[in-house]
């Protein structure tokens, strides 16, 4: 897919007009469990949902971000556009911190931030208020983002929106209550409330998931189109590869997997998937269904053990060494930095590095 | 043999059907609304079955009408006959309701989709297990250390499963504790509708691997009920689609996947992201399912299929055999396996033009 500018790649000359649209730096975001009264004297229990992340997104850029559930995938996305607070690290939106910008430390609003990272949910129906015709539900942020316009100009834009998203005719979808809609028309909607606050940046949370499998291409591909039509990068969440594969290639965007809150390769789809660098990649590839008939069968899983790690004591070292078949001694013993490898591609892996001292180490056994 | 009536219609034709579902139909709205219409399968003793449908195409009433448990007011008509072995026919239709609450457990159990709402949420697991057991008179504490195997079988750690809350445990694991709860009775079929659905993919497909591990071990007959062609494609020996609350196509796997002859099953398998296949050769399918009140005369498919014709509309396609083991209800499966490419590899390499497999 061609693409408006060239300001995506991460091999750009960096001149000031190449600011990232959203910066994150180091980010970590860690809950503190709730506690019965029994527990008041005890240290709280710390949710390390995200560590020590940073990553940049470009204007027209596609970040898809998977994992397994429990992975952090979703609060690191609301972190980037600022639903959720970071207890560590920073989180820049054109060079101003977020949250220094709600307190009012910047010369940017908040109001304005807000309005540029939106977000849709993996179900629509709980995000869109049940008592509204969908004209109403897509009046508002019209009324937001241009006070002036009149309201016939609004159901004007209102149509032809909702004409764009497929949904015809437009004067019957615009008069129907949510209720009234398929998963995938809320989901239209959802994204169209979405894009008529002329975002910057969509999160899109497992926002097709929950959709037919059947559907789930039409959907990605009525995003895509949309994104080259309003200009908006898209941070797109999903638990499936092959999902994650489609919208990251056709958006000429990047895939980051995640494992217990931190990044471990970020890359070009199609390399990520043919040429896993990390055993973590390499499982939810095995986890991915395949129809060509000799691969159909699943075989044995490359990991040793089904159960993701409780993310309140992760694991030492690499998170992974717990569940990773490769694994030697010297994986508990330090973490393994995010680095490069080949163009656009990062990965955190001893393995990567052929001197380091894993190589010399023991394997695990359980 | 105890069937007298065979059709022949290749779904009947399995050679030691554990479960036969014959002209099941169910109606609401007092016959006006048809959400299965006249589904005919066997289920053979001992295999896996995936059944394939989209939202709405019927496939949680074929689930439902296998255990005679359509909720109210629907009707289910049709037979429905169980074999606990070759040489005996139970009509499940016709059991007092005794029979048919020890049929649901003990002879044919169901898994739901959705741990969390098929469990008690104030119970512990273990009570939930206990329960079970008092309730069909069973030997309490023999029937929990079967249950702790079954829940190691799962890769669980039976003591603290059965001592949590379901809501001390992650989705993943509450589903397979369900998965346990459900074979406790040690049923010949186990009949899952969506069983994985709420799950990352790495669970459902480690879920999928241990299904097979019991399926070997305990020797039980599965059914798996699912929207998601590719991920039950991994597990299944034979698929059944569904299309408008009828089946379309039953067969093998190999041969639902890569030489089915319904435009419905191809298109759907075209529609699906998949790993491997080129990019721009995955396509939405145009247009959308009947509503149940409007299903169209003719074949329910030929408004969205690229090969109707006038004779589709005039006339609904019937259930034919097309090979071995293999049905498909199209007036135009030659055509389709001709014309449609699919976009994965391996697909129609064998027999799309020789239509000399056909009988």
């Amino acid at each position: 897919m061609s693409r408006p500018d060239a300001t995506a790649g991460t091999d750009d000359s960096t001149d000031s007009a190449d600011e990232p649209l959203i910066s994150l730096e180091n980010v970590e975001v860690h809950f503190e469990k709730e506690q019965g009264l029994l527990d008041l004297f005890e240290e709280p229990d710390v949710v390390r949902a995200v560590d020590g992340v940073s990553l940049d997104i470009q204007e027209n850029d596609v970040l898809v971000l998977v994992g397994e559930s429990g992975c952090g995938k979703t609060t690191l996305g609301k972190t980037m556009i600022g639903l959720q607070r970071p207890t560590g690290g920073s989180v820049k939106y054109r060079g101003r911190d977020i949250w220094e910008t709600k307190a009012g430390n910047t010369d940017l609003s908040f109001d304005e931030i807000r309005s540029s990272l939106q977000i849709i949910h993996q179900d629509p129906g709980s995000s869109l208020n049940p008592n509204r015709r969908i004209v109403e539900i897509l009046s508002e942020p019209i009324r937001l983002t241009h006070p002036g316009v009149s309201a016939g100009e609004r159901r004007e834009r209102i149509y032809s929106l909702l004409e764009r998203v497929g949904m015809t005719p437009a004067h019957d979808f615009a008069d129907r209550y949510p209720h009234q809609l398929s998963g995938g028309e809320k989901q239209r909607v959802a994204l169209s409330r979405a894009l008529l606050m002329n975002p910057d940046v969509i999160l899109a949370d497992e926002a097709i998931s929950a959709l037919d499998v059947s559907l789930r291409v039409e959907m990605m591909d009525l995003m895509l189109d949309l994104q080259d039509d309003f200009n908006t990068s898209f941070v797109f969440v999903s638990h499936d590869l092959s999902n994650a594969r489609y919208f990251a290639e056709h958006g000429d965007g990047r895939v980051g997997v995640m494992y217990l809150g931190n990044l471990v390769e970020v890359g070009p789809a199609e390399r990520l998937i043919s040429e896993p660098q990390h055993p973590y990649t390499e499982v939810l590839r095995w986890a991915t269904p395949n129809l060509a008939l000799d691969a159909t069968e699943a075989g044995e899983p490359p990991m040793r053990k089904i159960d993701i790690p409780d993310p309140i004591n992760p694991p030492s070292g690499c998170r992974f060494h717990t569940r990773c078949p490769k694994a030697r001694t010297a994986c508990p013993k330090e973490q393994p930095e995010l680095e490069t490898h080949g163009d656009r591609h990062l990965v955190a892996c001893f393995r990567s590095d052929e001197d380091h001292e894993y190589w010399d180490s023991p394997e695990i056994e359980d | 043999m105890t069937i007298e009536s065979q059709q022949l219609t290749g779904a009947d034709e399995v050679e030691d059907p554990i479960l036969e579902i014959k002209n099941a139909s169910v109606t609401y709205d007092g016959g006006d609304t048809h959400v299965l219409n006249d589904v005919t399968f066997s289920i053979e003793r001992d295999e896996i079955v995936g059944v394939v449908g989209e939202s709405g195409s019927g496939k949680s009433m074929l689930a439902s009408a296998m255990l005679d448990a359509i909720p109210a007011p629907g009707r289910l008509s049709g037979e429905i006959l169980y074999h606990p072995d070759e040489d005996t026919t139970i009509d499940v239709l016709n059991l007092s309701d005794e029979e048919l609450r020890s049929y649901r457990w003990a002879d044919v159990s169901m898994v739901f989709q959705g741990a969390m709402s098929s469990f008690n949420p104030t119970m512990k697991v273990g009570s939930h297990f206990k329960d079970t057991l008092r309730a069909h008179d069973e030997d309490v504490s023999e029937g929990m250390d079967f249950a702790r195997q079954l829940l190691s079988d799962l890769y669980l750690d039976p003591e603290r499963v059965l001592d949590s809350y379901p809501h001390e445990l992650s989705g993943g694991m509450q589903q397979r504790a369900l998965i346990a709860l459900s074979m406790l009775l040690e049923p010949e079929v186990l009949v899952m509708d969506e069983p994985t659905a709420a799950l990352d993919l790495l669970m459902q497909r480690s879920i999928l691997m241990l299904l097979e591990d019991l399926k070997e071990k305990y020797e039980v007959t599965m059914v798996f009920i699912t929207h998601d062609l590719p991920l039950v494609a991994s597990l299944a020996d034979r698929m059944a689609v569904l299309y408008a609350f009828e089946l379309v196509e039953a067969g093998p796997r190999d041969q639902i996947i890569g030489q089915s002859g319904h435009p419905y099953t191809r298109a759907l398998l075209n529609s699906t992201p998949n790993i491997d296949a080129p990019l721009e050769d995955m396509k939405p399918i145009p247009g959308k399912s009947p509503a149940p009140v409007n299903v169209p005369d003719g074949c329910s498919y030929a408004d969205r299929c690229p090969l109707a014709s006038e004779e589709c509309t005039a006339f609904d396609p019937e259930f034919q055999l097309i090979e071995d083991e293999h049905s498909v209800a199209c007036h135009h499966w030659e055509q389709a396996r001709a014309e449609i490419a699919l976009n994965f590899a391996g697909a129609d390499e064998i027999g799309v033009s020789k239509g000399g497999d056909s009988r």
